[in-house]
């Protein structure tokens, strides 16, 4: 008995010891980019690598925010992150209730559900060529709706599928009990429905957001200018063919994750449970 | 009641949106995904089959088959395609079993402190730019920390994503390091709406924890490991960001692939029909494989 108990104290250590060296690898590389986002230049290259900055410094942040544009690659961020959300979350949820609720005839509910997901299969750069052409003829390269409108595309169908499966998930009985008292279809939807599908809506946003704060391919092609460029191009465009900008490009990929790694924390219990519910529910 | 039902249903345009409803509210989105997927598709399919002049005041010429030809004899594009498939089939098991294994750890052993999972979760919604900067950085062969820890540890230097042995290596090790916790969160949601009874029956009749996990866990989780996998072999096939950032598709086109040879066959070889005949390639290959791969799993169910 008692050997038994000593191996399951074994076991229950080596659990733990693992469990932190996954906290470690997990975290070393997001405050290895912090760290050295702090450093002077010279300590950036230092060898051996310094592991705590000796002489702090606000230089690099300095020379992308206020040297170079990075305070607008951000704000572009912001503005294009916020209202794809927007735009997705509406028509998503519009979609995924109809789906949810509805008949249709035939297999029309099924086959338009299907070809709604179907989209997202198409890798990006499929569709990226085209949409750059169209929008080159549209005089709308390098500006903001072009971006927008290319990312709602490509967050629509996730964001239906989600409202989809938790529309599904309500006891349809609240609806007919609203409708019976008077109510319409689209007020049994507007006031009880949605109201009821809050979570959902909640982790539907948190995802568009973070998909549209970090894509990289489609702003990469649709925007050159830099009015127009995300905070991912930005960065990217730090790495050039003759230096690597080490100290800005931590700076502003620090300030990349720092809304997110925020965001993350305060919104713990709706994002796993969205991520989890949407994804089971397929 | 029914006065109230009947004047909302006085108002003829509420009535008409109130029989319209179905396809009014499904119309916002399915007219996005149409004009944004039907005219790329229409694009592709006919650039695929017409050679396309860097000349715009020239027309397009039928080509047939042509562009698909090339696929045969084009070794980049061979080179590309290996390196892609590589690239999914190592990085997506990785994933998989790293995350499976500790959110079997983490669902047993950590009770309380559920930040931890959170904490775990971040790589995932890092933006992949600043993931490859940050694995640029710790792969550099000068200054980079991995070097240090390697000559720490007294193993030979490497210079990691610029050597052409282990440059695909580094790349999947960045790669799973971000998604990893993808995997770990689906695992961890399964584990979470398992059913108890069906183990403490398995308890009473002296089930080892392994028979316990190879019984029982498994096929419980059939479901969510399966979509799991799709949605990251969907993703894996269509790398493109830490690619273009960490290597670049190189060294010698060791980490190239079909995505960013697609790039550059568009936008450095300014060749968009061969582009799309790629791209058109690509497409059918996936979903070819997640029709195939959703049957077999039964998904659709």
């Amino acid at each position: 008995m008692a050997h038994r108990r000593k191996s399951i104290e074994i076991q229950r250590v080596a659990a733990y010891a693992t469990i932190a060296v996954a906290l470690v690898v997990t975290l070393f590389p997001v405050y290895w980019i912090a760290a050295n986002s702090f450093k002077y230049d010279i300590d950036i290259f230092s060898i051996p690598p310094q592991w705590i900055p000796a002489n702090p410094t606000l230089k690099h942040y300095r020379a992308a925010f206020i040297e170079r544009p990075f305070l607008i690659y951000a704000l572009n961020s912001l503005i294009i992150a916020v209202s794809t959300t927007l735009v997705s979350v509406v028509f998503g949820s519009l979609a995924g209730y109809a789906l949810a609720r509805f008949q249709y005839p035939g297999r029309w509910r099924y086959q338009i559900s299907f070809w709604i997901l179907s989209t997202r299969m198409m890798p990006p750069i499929v569709t990226i060529i085209p949409l750059y052409i169209a929008f080159n003829h549209l005089g709308m390269l390098n500006t903001k709706p072009a971006v927008i409108i290319a990312y709602t595309a490509f967050n629509l169908p996730f964001a239906t599928w989600m409202m989809k499966s938790y529309f599904q998930d309500l006891p349809v009985e609240l609806e007919e009990a609203a409708m019976v008292d008077g109510d319409t279809r689209l007020g049994a939807f507007l006031h009880v429905a949605l109201p009821l599908a809050r979570p959902g809506l909640a982790a539907t946003a948190i995802f568009c957001l973070i998909i549209s704060w970090n894509e990289f391919l489609l702003a990469l092609i649709l925007t050159l200018t830099e009015r127009s460029q995300t905070l991912p191009i930005g960065i990217a465009g730090r790495v050039t063919q003759y230096n690597t900008y080490w100290g800005e490009i931590s700076a502003a990929g620090f300030t990349a994750c720092i809304p997110i790694v925020i965001f993350a924390f305060v919104v713990q219990k709706h994002l796993v449970r969205g991520i989890s519910f949407g994804a089971v529910k397929g | 009641m029914t006065v109230s039902a009947g004047a909302k249903f006085g108002n003829s345009f509420e009535r008409w949106l109130e029989l319209h409803l179905r396809v009014l509210m499904l119309a916002p989105a399915m007219l996005v995904l149409l004009t944004l997927t039907i005219f790329p598709s229409i694009y592709m399919i006919v650039a695929a089959v017409t050679r396309i002049s860097p000349n715009p005041d020239l027309p397009w010429q039928f080509a047939g088959a042509d562009n698909f030809l090339r696929l045969l004899t084009d070794e980049q594009f061979h080179v590309g395609l290996w390196n892609t498939l590589l690239f999914t089939v190592f990085a997506v098991s990785t994933e998989f079993l790293l995350g499976l294994g500790l959110a079997l750890l983490l669902d047993r052993y950590i009770r309380r402190l559920n930040f931890l999972k959170t904490v775990l979760m971040l790589p995932m919604m890092l933006p992949p730019v600043a993931v490859a900067i940050t694995w640029k950085l710790i792969y550099e062969p000068q200054f980079g920390v991995l070097n240090e820890i390697m000559f720490r540890l007294g193993l030979p230097l490497q210079a990691w994503a610029g050597d052409v042995r282990l440059a695909m290596f580094s790349v999947i090790v960045a790669d799973v390091w971000q998604w990893t916790p993808f995997m770990f969160l689906l695992m961890l949601a399964g584990l979470a709406s398992l059913p108890d009874e069906p183990y403490e029956a398995a308890a009473i009749d002296g089930a080892s924890a392994w028979r316990q996990f190879w019984d029982l866990t498994l096929p419980f989780l059939k479901p969510i490991i399966a979509i799991a996998l799709l949605l990251r072999i969907m993703d894996a096939l269509r790398l493109f960001d830490l690619v273009f950032i960490l290597t670049g598709g190189g060294p010698a086109d060791r980490t190239k692939t079909l995505s960013l040879y697609i790039y550059q066959v568009a936008y450095r070889f300014a060749d968009p029909s061969y582009a799309a005949a790629i791209s058109l390639f690509v497409l059918f290959m996936t979903v070819a494989f997640s029709t195939w791969f959703i049957k077999r799993m039964r998904l659709a169910d």
